[in-house]
Formats: structure tokens, C-alpha cells, sequence
């Protein structure tokens, strides 16, 4: 008996430290994925002089140092506004084209018998995989003779064709587990496929649209290959004005840790606001990478 | 002392605005016109040259579009005329793109547009360079002393160095400050134009400007007997990873700005560095050295006996599309007015005589202009003037095989390897 | 006959019903079957461009050829692979241990919190991220700066880091430590001259060398800094002004052992006594001179690659920790319960119970980073500084500098377009089959 409970106790005191183990070894994670985004922020609020005398952490002790200046640097600077001005003007386009033809073709591939349904539908599972550099040069070729090569439209356009095949994926696996029964009896009140689609589907299909539309917007405002390709400096976003300002990483720091903070700042705000949605979205209908 | 200053300062600028008013020109007005111009100036450059635009629109009342584009300038520029939406100015950091893009038509002549302005203010060279077939199609906006070695003048009075005027005076120096304590040099590699500018000066002055133009056209190999000597003067300081900061590694991590900083923090990791004029910018902005006074710059070392010798660059404002308010920022670029609003800011050489060498912020970037204008042997950097994909291709031709003798200072290998790139580029 | 009349009437509303079918999806289709279209239209000539030159002219396979045979080319084949053989793997694994753990702790939301938040942060931001994170300075470098921590408690530097000899006539580097070249016998002398030690780091009290007398019982000499501005003094020799070197270790060795040791003096003198009668080795203990650690150069041609591969790991491991999480808290709790009544231990449970359930998230898992992995581009061009870009280049990238990055040569280009699309196809085609088996 004596020494059955003194097994107990060990095995108690064993398994304490073991959760403490665990506390320790995920903490020790949970920091090292912190610094880098600490680090950033931190060296946005220094001068130019220190960040090429010492590193960030010493700021920490001595935060009298840290300033805002450089984005007020940042902010004064017309291309960096031009860059954030173009950066939404190409990302909420892209969105919301992007939701609503999702939206109407996703309708059709769930209610709309028409012959070859299935195939199309298989086509656009299909395309969801396909690389972007498989569009790149025709797109350039398409682009140039459409007299809309280095513009906002092009980027636009090409964002387009690869959110589309997710987005209409997405939306159509969840229209299509909208009851019948719901549809039909619309159906016998004579109501159109435009009205039905209206006044039942897409209130009915908001929370995957609202997650959809979080998606599509942070894939776009964190595009940098294809702003690289289609737009002209004057129509950059902001990730391709931050890289061109990299030739000389270090002369400009005090651009680019703060200008990388700034893009990074809107991707943060939409993931403490609709934390939830996010999770979801990546839970219910997986992620494009 | 300090009163001394500001006073010739106010007096100064009282001058600057006299002369100005005497030269004053009529500028059109340019209200609700937009003009689009790309050059390839980021971060502080960037800055100094949004100053200039604004005092244009000031005068004229036009928008100004800047789009600053470091990378494959020439690329963006060819699809912009391609794709029907040219700038109305660009800036062209080199000769051999200005005759390229003349000759496909990309450029408006523009001799009767501002030909009196270049003849006012320029030496007949700087005519030549941006003339392709007799015709004018730019104006030297930019000009850069490249042949410049930085030092940290603290560390020379501590070692008791004299500023070297030879290479032989250099190479000494260096022992010294090796033997003192501190890496003689240091070289941001990651920037490839800071090892092949190495080289050019030192073959200029090994060879002469003759052999320099024949190496530039191919006429002479890769392989040949003086560009292999030059390369013994190159690996004397790029072949030695201990008289490098940061050795190899170190040396290819960093790109031109972090180089040039590397003799001036605190503690300095290095005495000397090559660099250009224009360096000026990234020493002020991201040390707390005083330049001049804990930076100064000597002339590149003359070698076996070379007279004053310049190796440079240069930035020409060309029109891409003929509208006023090209015309007028073209005029507005060729006055000295426009050159002295960056020049006085630090980091900008004009080679435009109209522009007076006291509004240099300093005497050294004073003297760096000068120098240029009175340098005996002046020739473009090579890099510029060779066909793009084998001067200034990432990777490849003369961007990859320097980068690679820094690793492998085996001079064979590189003068084949070049040979080999060359031969496929011209 | 009404029959026939309402069948025909049926017949005919049906037919009204296709072609308002039709053209109601058409409508409901059409904005999104002009973009798809295109999309198709540029898959497609995407591979016929790639039979073709530069210049248009038709060259059948030597664009793949070239792709498999030039240098460049080989080294972005292998670092596919290397990133494919690897990542998908790491991530895999990271997020199932990740997922597990976090079930046993308090405060497992703020730890997914923390994770998915990489999640939503661009290339471009995290690649500027760890060029901070990278730097080779320890002075810049975060990494670095935590290594040399670590490092310097195990092997301080040393008082005169860098310093070596001014001179080696007597005395010779080794190990990092100086040594007579000769014996030295007891009542000789051994003195060092030392150069690249900066006046800055001598302590204050240091005063100029004093060469002290000779002891019968043991040996003595002095340790100074050969270094006098403007290049004056003779090297080697023990001129006035030259200052002595205080706290340097020095030792007599004798058949590889220390038989006695002294300490420098602040005019740099020293005397180790009660030596025996007989020769010894002198040596300058290399601890004096040790550098500081200098650090690594994650950004070079060595470390890019797994420089990048963490920077990756950073940006995707919450993605399986968040999907992981999601299916292990689907397992059924009373299959773990009947288990472990069954006497099953953690680790049975683990490898029996738990990972067999999550084997469809991983699988989704695993092959999603595959492909993403293939796609790599913006995170390596943001992150690998311009001389190791070669090092570290994959397929896209050429691909991107073929077609636009200067070379302009749109058949090399659309070749590695197809190469990725080819190695992606097998994923595509398998989604494709699961989905048509989930639909029947």
C-alpha cells in the first residue's frame, strides 16, 4: 500500500514536470515564431544610422531611440502612397470580380442542369492547381495587343483567371449542399434562376463568401510575382515598390522595414478582426496555397 | 567659426538667387499637365531628385509622375514603348543604352529642343556621349566620379598613414593599418559594380584609355597579356580574404551600401573602401560619421606612373515622347539651377560647368567634381559600354565572373571565363 | 386524346425548360467561361510556344534540352527537388508534433494564434523579415547575435582578439597561441612582439614595456604591442614608447605539458619561476587572442537553401498546425479512452489510434506543400541577395528570368512553365479522380 501511493507521487510529480517540459519547449516556439514580426516592427522605428550600427534588440533596452519618423518619412514619399493607392485599387477589384462571377457560375454548376455540367466542373477542379507561370507569356502576348500591359486592369484581369477556378470550387461545394426541398418550393412559386440565386442562395451562401472574399483579398494584397510581371512601377502595389527599393538593401532600410510593416499591417488587421472566418474558411474548404 | 559659415551660407544663397534671376528662362505653364518620368533612383536619391521635380512643377505648374525602377530599367522601358505608353523622360544611367534605344527609335532628337542649353554648359565630351550619329537625343543629368577610395580618417591619424597617391602608397597604407589592427578594406561584392569598378580603374591605369575603348569594343581578348596584369593588381586586395571586412562571405553578402557603411561605424569594421562619389549618400544617411571629417575620400592610386585618371558614370535625360512638358523638364534638366537643388544636397556630380563647385555641400564632394573635369584620361565605366548581357546581366559575363574571383581568386579561370561570356555577347 | 394533347404540352414546356436552362446558364456562366477560357487558351499555347525559339522558329526539344543540360538550369532541378524531398516532410511533421503538444497545453489559443499568423503575412514582408533575422554581423544578425551569446560563454573572446605575431623569427603561430621556435633555457629570456591589436583594447593601466632582468631559476621576458603610429620603431625590437601587453598568459611547456605559468604585468613583463634547471618551450596561451565569434553567413552560398527552408517553415507550418488540430479534435474520444483502459501506452495510442485517423489531413497536407513548394518564387528572390540568386534559383524563377528578367526568350521560358506544369499534373489528375469517386 505504502508503496503504491509513493509510485502515485512520483508518477504525479513526473507527469508535472512533463506538462512543465511541454510548457517550456512551446514556449520557446511560440517565441521564435514572434521575433521575426517583433524584430520588423522594431526596426521600422529606427533610424537608418542605428540599424547599420547594431541590431534591433537593442533597442529594447533603450527605446528612447525609437522614433516614428520613418514612416512619416514613408508616408511624405509619393511613390510609397502611390504604391498603397495602387495596391487597393488593384486588390478590391480583384476581390469583389473574383466573389461575384465565383458566385453566379457556382450557382449554374449546382442548380442549372445544362449538358456538360460535370465536365466543366471538373475542368475548373483541375485548374485550381495549374502554376501561374503557365499564363504568363500568353497573358503578356493577350495583354499588349489588349493595350492594357503594365496597367491595373492587366493585373486585374490575371488575378481573375487564377481566383476564379478556387473561388467557383468553393462556393459551388457549398451551394450544393443547400437543401433541395428549399429550392423547389421556390421553384413552384414560379421564381427565376435570377431571383432564386438573389433572394435565397446568396443570403444563404454569405459566411462562405465572407471567407472567400478574405481569402481572394489577402492573396492578391500579397502578391508580388504577378505585380512584378504586369504592372509598370507607376501601377505597382506596394510589394513590388518595397523590392525595387532592395537593390540596395541597406541604403534604405529606413524605407523598407517600415514599408514592409505598412504591407503586412492591413494582412494583421483582417487576421485579429475575422480570426474566426479565416480558421474556418481554411478548415471547411482547404486553402490555395 | 560656425557664424562664419552660415553667413557665406546666406550670401551664397543671395548669389545662387541673383544668378538665377540674370538666368532666368521663360517656363511655359504646365498646369493640369501630367509628365511621366522613370529613372532608376530609389531611397535618398530618390528624395533629392523629388526635390528637383517639385521645384519644375513649381515653376511650371505640371504634375510629376516619378516612377523609380532599380531593376531591368531597360526591359520596362522597351515594353512601355512597345505597349504604347513611353514616359515623356527617362533617364539613362548609360551611353550604350542611349544609342541603343536611339537607333530603334525610342528617343526624339532634341538639338533644336535643347542643344543651346548643352553647348552653354557642357564640354564638348559629354556632347559626344549622348549624341548617336551627329544627332543630340539627351543631356548628362548625373555625372559620377567612380574613381574614389573612402577612408576613415581617424584610423589613418592613428596609424599615422599618409593618404596614398600610388598603389604602391596604398598597398603600404593597408599593411600599416593591417598591422595596426584593423581590415584594410572592405567592398559591398553583392553589388557587382563594385568589383568590376575595381578593375576598371585599375586597368585604365595599367593600359591606358587606347587599350581601355579596344577592351570596351572586343578588339582586344579577355586573355590578353595587360588585362592579366591588371588582375595581378586586382587580386592583390580582392584575392585576400584577410584584408577584407568580413572575408569572402562578408565581402558578397553585402551590396554596395552596406560596403561603403563598413569603415565607419563604431567599432569600424574597415579603413578604407572603394566607392563612388555618390557614396556620399549612404555614409551620411546610415553612419553617424561626419563626412569630412571622419570620412574623406583620396583620388584612385595612380599606378606605374598614370596621370589623373577618372573612371565614371552618369545618368542622361532622354525624351521618349515629344510633349511640352517633356520639352520644358528636358530645358529644366540641362539649367544649373536643377543640378544645384540635388548637388547641394550631397551625392550629385554635374558635369554642367554653369553649376558653381561652392554649392557642393563639402569641399571633398567639391573636389570629387574637379576632379572630373580636369581628369587627363576620362573614360565611361567599362560595365556600362559592353553589350548588356555580358556587362550587366545578373549572374553572368562580368556581374558573375567578378563576383566569383572574389571566391576563387584564380586569374586564368577568370580571363577565360570572360573571354568565353564575351564572345558570346558581341 | 387529352392524354396526348398534355403530354405533348409537357413535352413541349420541357423543352422550354432546356433552353431556358440553357440560357440561363449561360448568362450565370458566361463572365466566368471568358476568363476560363482564356486561362485554357493560355495553358495551351503556353506548351506549343515552348517547341518554339526566342525568335519564333520552330526548335522541337531543344528548349527542354537546354533546360536539362545548361548549368544554371541543373542547379534550379536540383534545388526543386531538394526543397520537395524535404519541406513537404518538415511541415508535416512539425505540425503534427506542434498539434499534439498544443492539445496539452493551457494556453493553446494564444500558441495557434501565434502560428497562423505567418499565415497571412506576404512573401515580400517575410522575406524582409529574416534578412534581418540572417544578417551575418552578430551585430545585426538575430541569429547570429543569439549564437554568439551562447557561444562566448563557452569560449569568451579574448583580451586582444586578432592580435598575432609582429614579427616570426622567434616565435611561430599554434593553435591560435604563439611558441618559441627554440628551446628556452632557465635563466634566458623569451620575449614576444605583437602586432593588429588595436591601442583600444589595452587597458589603461598599461604602461610602456620594461624588459625585465633574467632569473636564475626561471624565465622571464616581456610581451608588448610592436605597433608605434607613423610606421616608427623597428619591428621585433623592444623600442621605447612601444607599450607592454598586460594579462596575457604565458607558459612553459615541457614534452607537451604545462610546467609553469605567469601573467603579464602591466608593462607587459612577466617571470615564470621554480622551473627546473632545463629547456623549455615558451607559449602565449591562445585564450588572449581568441576572436569573438564572428558569425555565420546564413545568406551565402553555404546556408541559403536552409536559410530559405526556415523561412518557409515559419510562413507554413500553422496551416497544418490549424488543419491537424481541426481533425484531432475529431478523433473519437472514446476509441482513446477504450485504449488506454486497454492498457495501451501514449505512444501505442499515438502511433495506432491517432495517426491513422489523421492520415487523410496529412495526406492533404503533405501534398499541398509539394505543390506550393514547386511554385516557390517571391520568398527567394526577396530573401537570396543578388551573388547567391544562382545558388539558390528554382525552376519559376528562371522561368521568370528567362521570359522577363532580360533574357527575353519566351520558347526557354514557356519550356519551364511546362516543366512545372507536367510535375503538378499528377496532383492535378489525382484531385480530379477523388473528386469524380466523391461525387459518384
Amino acid at each position: 500500500m505504502v508503496q503504491v501511493k509513493t509510485w502515485g507521487k512520483t508518477k504525479r510529480a513526473l507527469s508535472f514536470m512533463q506538462k512543465r517540459a511541454i510548457d517550456i519547449i512551446m514556449l520557446v516556439v511560440a517565441v521564435f515564431w514572434l521575433i521575426p514580426t517583433v524584430g520588423l516592427f522594431v526596426q521600422s522605428l529606427r533610424t537608418g544610422a542605428d540599424i547599420g550600427q547594431s541590431g534591433w534588440w537593442t533597442a529594447l533596452a533603450n527605446p528612447r531611440t525609437l522614433t516614428l519618423n520613418s514612416y512619416i518619412r514613408l508616408l511624405s514619399e509619393p511613390t510609397m502612397l502611390r504604391a498603397l493607392k495602387n495596391t487597393f485599387i488593384i486588390t478590391i477589384p480583384s476581390t469583389v470580380f473574383v466573389v461575384g462571377i465565383a458566385a453566379l457560375a457556382a450557382y449554374a454548376l449546382a442548380w442549372i442542369p445544362f449538358k456538360g455540367r460535370e465536365a466543366l466542373f471538373l475542368v475548373i477542379v483541375g485548374l485550381q492547381v495549374v502554376p501561374t507561370q503557365m499564363a504568363f507569356i500568353p497573358a503578356a502576348q493577350i495583354f499588349r495587343l489588349m493595350g492594357i500591359f503594365g496597367t491595373v486592369q492587366g493585373v486585374i484581369l490575371f488575378h481573375l483567371a487564377f481566383g476564379l477556378p478556387f473561388a467557383i470550387f468553393l462556393l459551388r461545394n457549398f451551394l450544393g449542399n443547400v437543401p433541395r426541398a428549399l429550392l423547389e418550393a421556390a421553384q413552384m412559386d414560379g421564381a427565376g434562376h435570377l431571383l432564386m440565386f438573389w433572394r435565397i442562395l446568396l443570403p444563404l451562401a454569405m459566411p462562405a463568401i465572407a471567407s472567400l472574399s478574405i481569402f481572394q483579398f489577402l492573396w492578391v494584397w500579397n502578391d508580388m510575382m504577378i505585380a512584378l510581371i504586369f504592372a509598370e512601377p507607376v501601377n505597382a502595389p506596394l510589394t513590388t515598390a518595397i523590392f525595387s527599393q532592395m537593390r540596395n538593401f541597406a541604403s534604405n532600410v529606413d524605407v523598407i522595414a517600415p514599408g514592409a510593416f505598412l504591407q503586412m499591417l492591413v494582412p494583421l488587421i483582417i487576421f485579429f478582426l475575422f480570426q474566426r472566418q479565416l480558421v474556418q474558411g481554411i478548415l471547411g474548404g482547404s486553402i490555395k496555397d | 567659426m560656425r557664424l562664419n559659415t552660415r553667413l557665406f551660407t546666406l550670401l551664397l544663397a543671395l548669389l545662387v538667387v541673383f544668378v538665377g534671376a540674370a538666368a532666368a528662362e521663360e517656363w511655359p505653364d504646365l498646369s493640369g499637365q501630367t509628365v511621366n518620368v522613370v529613372a532608376l533612383w530609389t531611397g535618398d536619391e530618390q528624395r533629392k531628385f523629388e526635390d528637383v521635380l517639385a521645384e519644375f512643377s513649381a515653376l511650371t505648374g505640371a504634375e510629376i509622375v516619378y516612377s523609380p525602377t532599380p531593376e531591368n530599367l531597360a526591359t520596362v522601358l522597351g515594353t512601355r514603348v512597345e505597349g504604347g505608353s513611353p514616359p515623356d523622360i527617362a533617364a539613362l544611367p548609360n551611353p550604350g543604352l542611349l544609342q541603343d534605344f536611339a537607333r530603334r527609335g525610342f528617343l526624339v532628337a532634341v538639338d533644336d529642343i535643347v542643344g543651346d542649353l548643352v553647348d552653354q554648359y557642357y564640354a564638348p565630351v559629354w556632347r559626344e556621349l549622348a549624341s548617336v550619329d551627329g544627332k543630340l537625343y539627351g543631356v548628362w543629368y548625373k555625372a559620377a566620379n567612380k574613381s574614389v577610395v573612402w577612408y576613415n580618417t581617424n584610423i589613418f591619424a592613428e596609424v599615422g598613414a599618409e593618404v596614398p597617391t600610388t598603389w604602391e602608397e596604398m598597398m603600404e597604407v593597408a599593411e600599416m593599418v593591417d598591422f595596426y589592427g584593423i581590415t584594410p578594406f572592405s567592398a559591398g561584392g553583392g553589388s557587382s559594380w563594385v568589383l568590376t569598378d575595381w578593375f576598371e580603374n585599375i586597368y585604365l591605369r595599367v593600359a591606358g584609355p587606347e587599350m581601355y575603348d579596344k577592351l570596351v569594343r572586343h578588339e582586344i581578348s579577355w586573355t590578353d597579356p595587360t588585362v592579366i596584369e591588371a588582375f595581378e593588381y586586382l587580386k592583390q586586395v580582392l584575392g585576400r580574404p584577410e584584408w577584407l571586412a568580413g572575408g569572402v562571405e562578408g565581402t558578397l553578402e553585402a551590396n554596395h551600401p552596406q560596403g561603403i557603411i563598413k569603415p565607419f561605424v563604431d567599432p569600424p569594421q574597415a579603413a578604407m573602401v572603394y566607392g563612388a562619389d555618390f557614396s556620399v549618400s549612404a555614409i551620411s544617411t546610415e553612419t553617424n560619421a561626419v563626412v569630412g571629417e571622419d570620412a574623406l575620400f583620396f583620388p584612385f592610386p595612380s599606378i606605374k606612373g598614370s596621370p589623373a585618371a577618372v573612371v565614371g558614370g552618369g545618368d542622361v535625360a532622354v525624351m521618349m515622347k515629344d510633349t511640352p512638358g517633356a520639352r520644358a523638364l528636358l530645358r529644366f534638366l540641362a539649367t544649373p539651377k536643377a543640378a544645384e537643388i540635388w548637388a547641394s544636397q550631397g551625392g550629385l556630380t554635374s558635369p554642367n560647368k554653369g553649376v558653381d563647385l561652392s554649392v557642393y555641400p563639402n569641399e571633398i564632394v567639391a573636389a570629387s567634381a574637379k576632379a572630373l573635369q580636369e581628369a587627363e584620361w576620362f573614360r565611361f565605366d567599362l560595365s556600362d559600354l559592353v553589350p548588356q548581357e555580358f556587362g550587366s546581366t545578373a549572374g553572368t559575363g562580368m556581374r558573375g565572373g567578378f563576383q566569383e574571383f572574389v571566391r576563387n581568386p584564380d586569374i586564368e579561370a577568370i580571363t577565360r571565363q570572360l573571354e568565353e561570356d564575351a564572345k558570346k555577347a558581341y | 386524346m387529352p392524354t396526348l394533347t398534355r403530354s405533348a404540352a409537357a413535352h413541349a414546356g420541357r423543352r422550354r425548360d432546356k433552353r431556358k436552362h440553357r440560357l440561363a446558364a449561360l448568362m450565370f456562366l458566361g463572365p466566368a467561361a471568358i476568363v476560363l477560357g482564356l486561362l485554357v487558351y493560355a495553358i495551351v499555347f503556353t506548351i506549343g510556344r515552348s517547341f518554339f525559339d526566342a525568335y519564333g522558329g520552330y526548335v522541337g526539344l531543344a528548349n527542354y534540352k537546354r533546360v536539362v543540360s545548361e548549368p544554371r538550369m541543373l542547379v534550379a532541378i536540383r534545388n526543386n527537388a531538394i526543397w520537395v524531398a524535404i519541406v513537404p516532410a518538415v511541415v508535416t511533421a512539425l505540425g503534427l508534433i506542434f498539434a499534439v503538444l498544443t492539445e496539452r497545453i493551457r494556453w493553446s489559443a494564444a500558441f495557434r494564434m501565434v502560428m497562423f499568423m505567418p499565415l497571412v503575412i506576404s512573401s515580400l514582408a517575410a522575406g524582409v523579415t529574416f534578412r534581418f533575422m540572417y544578417a551575418g554581423n552578430p551585430n545585426e544578425g538575430f541569429i547570429n547575435a543569439v549564437i554568439q551569446q551562447v557561444v562566448h560563454v563557452v569560449k569568451p573572446p579574448g583580451l586582444y582578439p586578432g592580435g598575432r605575431l609582429s614579427v616570426e623569427d622567434f616565435a611561430v603561430a599554434v593553435d591560435g597561441g604563439f611558441e618559441s621556435r627554440e628551446f628556452v633555457q632557465v635563466g634566458q629570456q623569451a620575449n614576444f612582439a605583437l602586432a593588429a591589436i588595436r591601442p583600444q583594447l589595452i587597458p589603461e593601466t598599461a604602461t610602456e614595456l620594461r624588459v625585465p632582468a633574467p632569473s636564475p631559476s626561471g624565465i622571464t621576458g616581456v610581451v608588448w604591442l610592436d605597433f608605434l603610429s607613423g610606421g616608427r620603431g623597428t619591428r621585433g625590437q623592444p623600442d621605447p614608447e612601444k607599450r607592454g601587453l598586460p594579462g596575457i598568459k604565458v607558459e612553459a611547456i615541457q614534452d607537451g605539458k604545462v610546467v609553469g605559468k605567469a601573467y603579464t604585468g602591466n608593462d607587459g613583463s612577466y617571470a615564470i619561476t621554480g622551473l627546473a634547471p632545463g629547456a623549455y618551450k615558451v607559449r602565449l596561451s591562445p585564450e588572449s587572442f581568441r576572436q569573438p565569434f564572428g558569425g555565420y553567413y546564413w545568406l551565402g552560398r553555404d546556408f541559403i537553401i536552409p536559410a530559405l527552408i526556415l523561412a518557409y517553415v515559419w510562413i507554413n507550418t500553422g496551416f497544418a498546425v490549424m488543419m491537424i488540430g481541426a481533425g484531432l479534435s475529431s478523433i473519437n474520444r472514446d476509441l482513446l479512452e477504450a485504449a488506454r483502459t486497454e492498457g495501451a501506452n501514449e505512444w501505442q495510442v499515438f502511433r495506432y489510434i491517432t495517426i491513422p485517423s489523421l492520415m487523410p489531413v496529412l495526406v492533404v497536407i503533405f501534398v499541398r506543400a509539394i505543390i506550393s513548394v514547386l511554385k516557390i518564387f517571391d520568398l527567394i528572390l526577396v530573401v537570396a541577395p543578388e551573388p547567391v540568386r544562382a545558388d539558390a534559383t528554382v525552376l519559376a524563377l528562371e522561368m521568370w528570368n528567362a521570359a522577363f528578367g532580360g533574357m527575353n526568350d519566351h520558347g526557354l521560358g514557356s519550356a519551364l512553365a511546362t516543366i512545372l506544369f507536367l510535375l503538378i499534373l499528377p496532383v492535378m489528375l489525382s484531385n480530379i479522380r477523388r473528386f469524380r469517386l466523391e461525387q459518384q
